[in-house]
This record gives structure tokens, sequence and C-alpha cells, in this order.
């Protein structure tokens, strides 16, 4: 691929690549948060214990700045579909439309429903109907995020279609379409990850507050929950979503699998290299440090499973930056069972009574929140590189996908557009979310809420 | 089925526009009827509680796009690039100034934000009627089914067109006059005190005034594109929206007369949405006409989806739209009535 300012579908990928990346950040938040903002709300309505109201005030406030947030740079994305993409649209419209439409009309309606009732509205609605208003939320924010990876499982592993007269796709068997195995698989393995970023915000909160002597009634909520669900996300996303994801490679996209461990040549007995360069050009693995079989038995279930290597494959189907998806998959590993460490030390600290008192876990807990986010972004890295050079894939190539009327200078033009926006928009969020985390739960909490006289 | 799902795609859009128009109006005449800050934050509570939900119907209308008229959205929104990341930057604008300005206490932010809820409504407003425009009078289709327009052209009657030319900017001015007369009638409703009289008296001089806009727009529209008007004619559909529009004219004119806010919200509702399925039924069962060659229009059929892909729709779109509605009434109860800042104040975060 020559890559320079006048390729099209390069910059097609890169805009839409930078704009789904930068707006993944804040549903993984807000799909992680919805779920303790639940949790909290039953807890003080089963108990009656004031904190836990409190820690849903602060946290539905911190989510809705992301919920904010998510919306305005998520409406962009279905518009790109048909700016950017429109040979894609045309091709396979008729089914991921399908998941695309379901989104908006059972999910969204739903979340933007209920998300002011849940910031705003807690007097007016009364305890129950606020607690209502936070499961619709979760809800409407999950099911978002099922009718999403539906579309993308289409694109990895499409099922339930039939290819009409003219070339393009058409749904045949719905209830294939809409059980695809890659989907629930993936979904699972997804909304894991979402909670474990969640889990770390709220861990690192509490830690936060903890050092500084500050709220520590609140702290100890925030870290005792944060921990729990922590590491129970944390290991729930290696094993078994993790690994049903890893298998699921494996059988429907052997190519990526090799790409993803950097295996140039078949063999029994394939190695997972824990560190390693992939060098193309040379078609080998530099500098690796293997666990011998360990690929073979993760991937195929024993270690005499044969793996294929990257050169059975035509080159034409290769994904198109090895090195890349290798780092991504590598990273992301790596950093996934340094979460599982950290939040078993954390659990194990909880379970002594000593949490509170641990000043080193709590820096480290309080500095690791932003590693989920780069987890979860590398995941999908690894996902969507890995897919190409398909845009569904073994049926239609990225590069009969992009908009042959745009230019690649409008598209770069309209990137570097989003480009600004996005920034000032991500400053606002910090300062308004540092805002919010300075003035603390029980200071908002404590200042008179006007709204909240009955009408 | 086809039929069925241009109706629900109009359906759709229209909300949408009816909807969300009233806050684009409500943003125009920000600065007009609201003079200090207090009276400005007025204006941002009515908007405020469900502009995300009026948003859906839009990212609803887009889906069901894709979805039923695959070709139509890969041609059309390609074909408008420029100007569609222009409207889609203005909602994240317009967002940004909803939610952050609202929590900002400080003046001078305050103010800035104002101006850019005020900017990225009107350029919304002109967005949306250039596009209307764009539909009703047909773009530059190749022999391949595609197109990409430019943003202006030399205003010249005859050649070629652009998004902006003789045709859609009048049509565009159009859409504003209306959709601020719309959203001084929605301000009306919702307000009280200053606010309220000063919304009062422009309902009533903006509605007037579009008395004459829409004979104007109706005159250029059949100059341009005479099938439109002969199809309301022999539309039975098209009499039904007519009809609705009729009576959203009558309810209008009543609540202004009467002093009844809601009936005249009711009836600017109405009017708007009569009008617009009006066009959208006499458009049928084109889609977008070609100012290049009449024979490469797009029609509905040309554009739609497999029928069993349409069929499958419909059976969870009925109940998804019933859903939709019960949240809806759900919480419409808590932010009926007048606003008020003390109560709708969005300094809440």
């Amino acid at each position: 691929m020559q890559a320079s300012l006048t390729d099209a579908a390069l910059w097609h990928r890169i805009h839409f690549g930078f704009t789904i990346t930068y707006h993944y950040l804040f549903p993984q938040l807000t799909m992680g948060l919805a779920w303790f903002l639940v949790h909290w709300k039953w807890r003080a309505l089963r108990t009656g214990d004031e904190k836990y109201n409190r820690a849903a005030r602060f946290w539905a406030r911190i989510f809705g700045l992301n919920f904010a947030v998510g919306v305005v740079t998520g409406i962009p994305m279905e518009f790109q579909f048909g700016t950017n993409w429109a040979g894609f649209s045309k091709y396979s419209g008729a089914v991921i439309g399908q998941t695309l439409a379901m989104e908006g009309m059972f999910a969204f309606f739903l979340e933007s429903a209920f998300i002011g009732a849940l910031i705003w509205g807690e007097k007016r609605l009364g305890p129950r109907n606020h607690f209502l208003a936070a499961v619709g939320v979760a809800t409407g924010s999950w099911l978002s995020g099922l009718f999403i990876l539906l579309t993308n499982a289409f694109m990895q592993h499409p099922v339930g279609y039939a290819v009409a007269a003219d070339g393009t796709l058409a749904l045949s068997d719905v209830g294939a379409f809409l059980l695809n195995p890659w989907a629930l698989v993936q979904y699972a393995h997804n909304q894991c990850a979402a909670l474990v970023t969640g889990s770390f915000a709220v861990a690192a909160m509490g830690a936060f507050y903890t050092l500084r002597g500050t709220h520590p009634e609140q702290a100890k909520v925030y870290l005792n929950t944060g921990t729990l669900v922590g590491l129970v996300a944390s290991l729930l996303v290696a094993f078994p979503t993790g690994d049903s994801q890893a298998k699921m490679v494996g059988r429907y996209q052997p190519v990526t699998l090799a790409s993803m461990e950097g295996l140039f040549q078949g063999t029994r007995l394939a190695d997972v290299s824990m560190i390693g360069q992939p060098n193309v050009i040379q078609q080998r693995l530099e500098n690796p440090i293997p666990l011998p079989g360990a690929l073979s038995f993760l991937a195929y279930g024993t270690f005499q499973s044969y793996v294929r290597g990257l050169n059975e494959f035509p080159k034409d189907d290769w994904p198109d930056n090895i090195e890349l998806i290798y780092y991504a998959f590598h990273i992301m590993i790596t950093l996934g069972t340094i979460f599982i460490l950290i939040m078993a030390w954390a659990n194990w600290k909880r379970w002594r009574g000593r949490l509170e008192s641990s000043c080193g876990l709590l820096w480290v807990l309080m500095l690791a929140f932003p590693f989920p986010y780069i987890a979860t972004s590398l995941g999908w890295m690894t996902a969507e590189m890995g897919r190409q050079p398909w845009l569904v894939y073994g049926l239609f190539r990225t590069n009969s996908g992009y908009s042959q009327v745009v230019s690649a200078g409008d598209t770069i033009f309209t990137l570097i557009g989003f480009v600004g926006l996005y920034f000032v928009l991500g400053l606002l969020f910090l300062y308004l979310t540092g805002r919010e985390i300075h003035k603390g739960p029980d200071e908002a909490d404590a200042v008179a809420r006007p709204q909240e006289v009955s009408v | 089925m086809i039929t069925l799902w241009y109706g629900i795609l109009a359906f759709m859009l229209t909300t949408y526009i009816v909807l969300d128009g009233r806050n684009f109006g409500a943003g125009i005449l920000h600065w007009i009827v609201a003079r200090n800050q207090n009276e400005r934050r007025q204006v941002i509570a009515a908007i405020g509680p469900l502009w995300s939900w009026h948003e859906v119907w839009l990212v609803g209308t887009g889906g069901v796009m894709i979805m039923a008229f695959p070709r139509l959205m890969a041609t059309s929104f390609s074909g408008c690039y420029l100007a569609l990341f222009l409207i889609l930057w203005c909602i994240l604008l317009r967002g940004m100034s909803l939610e952050v300005g609202g929590h900002l206490s400080d003046r001078l932010w305050q103010e800035f934000w104002d101006a850019v809820f005020v900017f990225s409504n009107v350029l919304l407003a002109v967005l949306f009627g250039a596009a209307l425009g764009n539909i009703a009078r047909g773009v530059p289709l190749s022999s391949e089914g595609t197109f990409y327009l430019p943003f202006f052209t030399n205003f010249g009657i005859r050649g070629a067109v652009g998004l902006l030319d003789w045709y859609t900017v009048p049509m565009a001015g159009f859409c504003v006059l209306i959709l601020t007369a719309h959203g001084a009638t929605y301000l009306t409703m919702k307000t009280e005190g200053a606010v309220h009289e000063r919304s009062v008296r422009l309902t009533r001089g903006l509605w007037v005034a579009v008395i004459p806009a829409f004979v104007i727009i109706t005159l250029l529209t059949w100059f341009v594109r005479p099938e439109l008007l002969e199809g309301i004619a022999v539309r039975p559909a098209a009499c039904l929206t007519l009809l609705i529009t009729v009576a959203g004219i009558y309810a209008l004119v009543t609540g202004l007369r009467h002093q009844r806010e809601r009936l005249a919200l009711l009836g600017s509702t109405f009017l708007l949405f009569g009008l617009l399925m009006t066009g959208a039924a006499a458009l049928f069962p084109v889609m977008l006409f070609s100012t290049t060659d009449p024979g490469l229009r797009l029609t509905a059929a040309d554009c739609a989806a497999p029928a069993f892909s349409l069929a499958i729709a419909v059976a969870w779109w009925i109940p998804a739209l019933t859903l939709a509605f019960t949240y809806l009434y759900i919480i419409q109860r808590y932010y009926s009535g007048k606003v008020n800042v003390s109560q709708d104040n969005q300094e809440l975060y």
C-alpha cells in the first residue's frame, strides 16, 4: 500500500479509527459504571444507609459527563458509514443496518429518556423509581453495546446472510445473525473489560481520597466495591471470555491468529512468545522468549495441535500491518495479567483489613486507572486490524468499501476538524471531571440542590 | 413493503425535525427573547432535559435509512460529504454548549457557550433547510448513481446546482423562519415573565411572516420541480397529510387567538409535521431526483433493501416504537409545565 496524502483508502481508515477509538473511551466507562450505580442504589434501598446514596450521586455526575461526551462523539459514527464508507453501506446495509437501527430504537430511546431522571431527578422520582431509572440506563447502555457488537461480529464472522442478485448482501436467517457465536463471545469479553475499566476508576478514586485523607467513608465504599468487582471482572476478561475469543480467532481467522503471534511458519507445539519483535521482511520473530507449545494448547486445546503460519496463506489475505497487531495483542495480554495481579493483591489486603493503610498499593491503584483504557483500545486494534484486509471477513475487501466520490483531501480535512473539536472536548471533559473530583462526594451533597423542590 | 418503509423513514425524519426544530427555533431566538443570564437559563432549561431524546430520532432515522435504503444512505451522504460534517459538528457543538455551558457558573464562559449555542442552532436550521431544498430539486446524479455536490454555485438560475444555490438558499431561509416561529411557540408555552412576553409578541409576528414566505417558496418549487405539486393532487396520502396541515393551522390560529399555549404548540407541531409529510408523499416514489438526466433518478425501489430484511424489520420496529413512546410518557410527566430556573437549572453536576 502506498502511504501518501492522496491515498483515500488509508485516510478513510484513519478517519474512522480515530473517531471510534476516541468515542469508545467514554462508553466503556459508562457501561462499567452503570451497574455500580444500580448496585449502590439497590444497597441504599435495602439498607437505608445514606452513604450508598451519596456514592451513587457522586458517580452519577461522573457518569453523566461521560455519557454526554459519549453521545456527542457517537452521533457522527453512524453517519460516517454513509459519508466515508458508501461502498460498504451499499453492500451490507440490508444486514448490518438491522442492528444499527435496533440500537437506536431499543437502546438509545431507553437510555436518553432515563439519563436525565437518573442525574437530576432523585427527589422528583423518589428512591424506588430512581433505582429503576438507574436500571433503565444500565440496560440501555448494555443493549447498545450488544447491537454494536452484533454489527461488528457480522463483519468479523458473517453468518445468516445471502448474496442478492445485484451482488449486495441480504439477510436470510435472522436467528443465526442475532445469535452469531462471534458476537456472544466478543460481547462477554468486551463487557467484562468495560467492568474492569469501571472498577479501576472507582478503586482509583477511593485510593485518591484515602491518600489525601479526605472523604474517608466514601473512599472506603469505592475501594471495597471497586477492588472486589475489579478482581472478578479481570479474571473473567482472561478466562473464559478472552480464552474463547482467541479460540474463535483461531477457528475462523487463522491468518489473524498467526499475525497476533508473529507465527510465520506453521508448526505443531507452536509457542507463545512473551516478548519478541516480528520482522515481516525476513519473516521471523526476533528475540523471542517462548512458552513452548502454549499457542497450540490455547488456540486448539492440545499441545500437538497444528497452528498454521502466515506462509500458508496468500499474501493478499494477510492483515496489512502485522507488527502493530502483534504489539497491540501482546501489550493487551500483559496488561490484563497485571490487572489480575493488582486486584488480587488489593483483595488480599482488603481481606486482611489493611487496604486503607497500604500506602504503596493505594498509589498503584490510583495510578492504574488509565491502563484499562489502553488495554481495551489495543484489544479493539487487534480485532479490527486483524480483520484486514477484509471489511466483511472473506466477502468484501476494505479497499472496495470507502466512498469513491470523497477525495483523500476532504477526508483529511474532516479528520483534522475532528481532531481539533475532540481536543477541545477532551479538555472540557477533564476540567469538569476534575472539578467534580475536587468538590468530592460529600461536599457536593452538602450544597443545597435547589432542583429537588418537588413540582 | 417498500412503500411502508418509505413512510416510516419519512415519519422518523419528520418527527426529528419537528421535535428538534423547536430547539433550533428556541436557540435562534435565544439572544432575542432572553436578555440577562437568568432569562437565558430559562431558555436552556426549556430545552435541556429532552434534547438528547429528540436527537435519538435523528440517530434512529440514520439507522432506518441504512437498513431499509442502503443505497440512498451511501449515495446521498457521501455526495454531500462536507455539508454532512458541518451538520455533525454543529450538533456536536450544540450538545457541548448545552451540556457543558449549563454547568459553568462563570459569567464569561456562560456567554461564550451561549454564543456557540445560538451559532450552531442557526447553522443547523440553515443546513437542514438547504438539505430539504436539495431533496426537492434533485442532485446531479451520474450514470453510476453517484454525485458530489459543490458547496456553492454562482447562484445563476441556469447551469450547475450546488448545495447552496439560488433555490436552496431561499428554502433554507424559509426553514429558519418557520422553525423560529415553531420555537417561539414552544418558548411561549414553557416560559414565564419577560421571556414569555417577548415570545408571545414574536410568535405572532413570525407566523404572519411565514405566510408570504410560504407562497414564495411554493412558487419557486413549482418552477424548479413541477412534479412535486402535481404529485400532491394525485396521491391520496398527500391529501391526508394536507388535512393534518390544515388542522394544525386551525389549532395554531385558535391557540394564538385565545392564548391557549399548549394548543398553539400542538397546532404548529402538526402544521410542520403535515407540511413535511406532504412533501414526502409528493416526492414518492422518488428518493433523489436527478438534475442531469431525469432518467437517472433514484426511486425507493432502486434504493431498498431486499424484501425479507424489510419484513423482519417491521416485526421489531413496531414494538420498539411503542416502547420508545412509553418511556416518553413516563418521563414527560416529570418535565411538564413551565420551567422554573431554580428547579430546572442544569447547574447540577
